[in-house]
């Protein structure tokens, strides 16, 4: 690759291999006048992905190439000291759909290179890319579009046809993937952190205040009252006394370890049946809590289904593929609709209390029919779009 | 670790289905049943994983079985050491791990450091639709499905009868591993997808029928330009001759030709007529289509379904989506979607036995699969004599012949004796209390 595409994507091997051939101190790095260009881009990359989208403009001359190359490394250890891993998610989401925007223009040579420093093995058809199955399902496993199932392609002798586009979308997921496992940085040196921790400071500030407004995975106060069908379903039978399917009873409880419930919360919960064995529950609860060193991520909603946990499916779930999605989605709209009214609060304040009961009806009612501004904060605002 | 012991024991089906539970068995029936096992690993062939020192063993021993404790977490340097102790323990049920670890003996999952699982399929009659009449029937049906399976394991997925490993799981199904390089590494999810593609799950019509411009061999020549409204279409079915398009092709052709050859025609495609563009004109159509020399055989080696049907493709893909249950059921593999899932799960070893049936876990060339018989292949005992004491009368076939035992003290050959105690119908010669009648 030429340095100027190296400064494009930045994350394939040949460019770290690059940049370590520099031999680019970190000290200079940090501290160097020659650098100021590439770490202002840097927290410039690290602030975009806070928006959502990382731009790319175009390259003139070694000194820009440079910067753009340099500005990278010193994204990363920002984000390292951030040390949030949902930002960390949000960031490499947003490396790798600004390396999609660029990819997708690339010739179907450059896409099959690219793809080999990723470990897929393309070949070039007259009108399409054919590639191995497990290459294909490693990326497109995270895509919802029914399109991509595997079910759905046209598959012969191990090998999936897909598009020139459609290989630079997988592109996209391997970027990410790339991206996000290459964190966290171990043990990030004293200078670094001591660099970074300003810029950090503030972009951790802005994105507390997002996560707080939009819902995130980051739940403040569990709200039992928004979750999806199946957990409140299965949280009734509990304490009817009604005893659950092995499988149900590790999703309840995933589930409500991950929207930050205590183990002792929970283990109150199921204490309601006369045959509670205290000692058992506790220990099953904390091996899914990860006691026996194992985190576990409830299932996905296609895996409810298979076990037949999916119980009074509404609306909302058409939406999302996860139990999860639709809690976080529940307090994203709630928490959404409170600042709405709290607005009006506002402004009636301002206006006098004219009108009082009309203007509250017409705010319940406004779910729907948000403004553009709102909807692209809700974008932004939405975890990375990864699916379990 | 108790509560994964008692997880897996649920997961991995140890024992027959019904067979009454081992746990009730006596302390002579458990000597016997050991020193027969012993016998049998003093010679037995075994078929050992690759990569031996990476894999984790999993036992029962016989005397565990009423406290249903694994033994997990062992790992064996070579192939000697694995023998030894198998000889030495004979247990009950032997397991090693699909995964491959850097330290198979790490007490902790996550201490053990991953490096890759094979790509497992199980296949058990528990999870086919059809309930079997008995044993037999059910091992029948369940060999059906596993040539279903083998369809999608060669033709969809490429992989070579070198690539694969059938095994016979014993009990009430097969297993197929496939330790290919490229699998190797797929995660839990990646797995579920395959899982999802070999049953059809999530398969949309739509995506497989298309219309596209005419020209070319089959069409009539570009008469359309741009901007002419009626721009001359075929409908096509994409991927006749691979994968699930293959099969569409099958179903769509199976289907025409058996509903061509009923008697009346009014009898014909009542499944299509119900869709609301579907008249008289229509059939009669594909009824020629049906009955012409290449009509079939363009939809199955062309994908061409532009016959002079209009609205072929909305007819084709309602037909589908009407008739996906039955399209599945005759297509569809259904195998065991949480064990494939499973990047860590433990799976039986071929060439030892199963201690729910004392069947031999055995493994198979694909060409042999259509012949085997797992109760007649896979009886590994001799016909000496043995006492049993039956608590119920049972019927089996074993090695070719019918056998029925009764309620009671009788002899019955070894073979017999150790299924019928494996299955928990019978016990090692008469009880204590009663005094020895033969
Ligand atoms: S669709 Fe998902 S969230 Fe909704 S009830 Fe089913 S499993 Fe729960």
């Amino acid at each position: 690759m030429e340095t100027e595409q190296l400064a494009y994507y930045p994350f394939v091997s040949e460019a770290s291999a690059y940049v370590e051939s520099l031999g680019v101190s970190l000290d200079s790095l940090l501290n160097s006048r020659a650098y100021r260009a590439a770490r202002a881009r840097g927290i410039e990359r690290v602030k975009e992905a806070l928006e959502g989208e990382i731009g790319k403009s175009s390259l003139n001359g070694e000194a820009q190439i440079l910067s753009e190359l340099l500005s990278y490394p010193f994204a990363r250890m920002l984000v390292a000291c951030i040390d949030d891993q949902l930002f960390t998610r949000r960031y490499a989401l947003a490396e790798a759909k600004a390396a999609y925007t660029l990819l997708r223009t690339e010739s179907p040579d450059f896409l099959l290179d690219f793809g080999e420093d990723f470990g897929i093995s393309a070949e070039p058809r007259e009108t399409h890319f054919s590639m191995h199955f497990t290459d294909y399902i490693r990326f497109s496993n995270s895509l919802k579009d029914p399109a991509w199932k595997l079910t759905n392609r046209q598959l012969r002798a191990g090998k999936v046809r897909v598009t020139r586009e459609e290989f630079a979308r997988l592109l996209q997921e391997a970027v990410r993937e790339r991206i996000e496992q290459s964190f966290p940085i171990p043990e990030i040196p004293e200078e670094v952190s001591a660099f970074c921790a300003p810029h950090a400071a503030g972009i951790k500030e802005q994105f507390e205040v997002q996560k707080k407004k939009f819902g995130a995975t980051d739940f403040g106060v569990v709200e039992p009252g928004l979750f999806p069908p199946c957990i409140s379903h299965a949280l009734a039978n509990v304490q009817g006394g009604v005893n659950l399917a092995h499988s149900m009873r590790f999703a309840m409880t995933s589930f409500l370890l991950n929207v930050g419930m205590s183990v002792d919360e929970i283990l109150n919960l199921f204490n309601v049946s006369p045959d509670f064995d205290a000692e058992k529950t506790l220990y099953q609860i904390e091996h899914i809590a990860g006691a026996t060193g194992n985190e576990y991520k409830p299932p996905a909603c296609e895996t409810m289904r298979t076990y037949g946990n999916c119980v009074g499916k509404d609306g909302l779930c058409e939406k999302i593929s996860h139990p999860l999605g639709y809690y976080e989605r529940r307090v994203f709209l709630k928490n959404r609709d409170r600042e709405k009214e709290e607005e009006k609060e506002e402004e009636k304040e301002k206006a006098g209390e004219k009108k009082n009961g009309e203007a509250r009806k017409k705010g319940e009612g406004k779910v729907k029919e948000e403004g553009k501004e709102e909807r692209k904060e809700e974008k932004s605002g939405k975890s990375p779009e990864k699916a379990e | 670790m108790g509560y994964t012991i008692i997880k897996k024991l649920a997961e991995t089906k140890q024992t027959p289905k019904n067979s009454p539970n081992s746990e009730t068995m006596d302390k002579r029936t458990i000597r016997f049943l050991k020193s027969r096992f012993q016998q049998y690993y003093k010679t037995a062939e075994i078929s050992l994983p690759d990569h031996l020192p990476n894999r984790e063993w999993a036992f029962i021993l016989f005397d565990d079985l009423e406290d249903k404790i694994m033994r997990r977490h062992k790992s064996f340097g070579s192939p000697g050491e694995a023998l030894d102790y198998l000889y030495g323990m004979a247990p009950a049920h032997v397991y090693n791990s699909t995964a491959y670890y850097e330290y198979p003996n790490a007490k902790k999952m996550n201490e053990k450091n991953w490096h890759g699982a094979e790509l497992i399929f199980d296949l058990d009659a528990d999870h086919l639709p059809d309930a079997p009449r008995n044993y037999a029937e059910m091992l029948e049906n369940v060999k059906k499905e596993t040539f279903k399976l083998m369809d999608f394991i060669l033709d969809d997925f490429g992989f070579t009868e070198n690539d694969i490993e059938l095994v016979f799981s014993g009990g009430r199904g097969y297993h197929i591993h496939i330790p290919h390089p490229k699998v190797l590494t797929l995660g839990g999810s990646e797995r579920r997808e395959i899982v999802n593609y070999v049953s059809g799950r999530d398969l949309d019509f739509k995506y497989f029928f298309r219309d596209v411009a005419m020209d070319g061999e089959y069409g009539t020549g570009s008469k359309a330009f741009k901007g002419m409204k009626n721009v001359p279409t075929k409908c096509m079915l994409l991927g006749h001759d691979s994968g699930w398009g293959k099969r569409i092709a099958r179903y769509l052709a199976d289907y025409l030709k058996s509903e061509s050859g009923k008697k009346y025609k009014k009898y014909m495609f009542p499944e299509l007529r119900r869709h609301e563009k579907v008249g008289s004109t229509t059939v009669n159509k594909l009824l020629r289509i049906a009955n012409s020399e290449n009509g079939l055989n363009d939809i199955l080696e062309h994908g061409r379904l532009d016959f002079d049907v209009r609205n072929f493709k909305e007819i084709a893909s309602y037909f589908m989506q009407e008739s996906s249950e039955n399209f599945l059921q005759r297509f569809g593999a259904s195998v065991d979607e949480p064990v494939t899932a499973d990047t860590k799960r433990l799976i039986r070893v071929p060439g030892s036995l199963h201690g729910g049936s004392g069947m031999q876990v055995k493994k198979l060339a694909l060409s042999e699969l259509e012949s085997f018989e797992p109760l007649r292949d896979t009886v590994v005992f001799g016909e000496k004599p043995v006492k049993v004491n039956v608590s119920k009368p049972f019927t089996v076939q074993l090695k070719g012949k019918d056998l029925r035992v009764e309620e009671g003290i009788q002899e019955v050959p070894e073979y017999a004796a150790v299924y019928l105690m494996c299955r928990g119908v019978a016990e090692y010669g008469y009880r204590r209390d009663q005094p020895n009648p033969l």
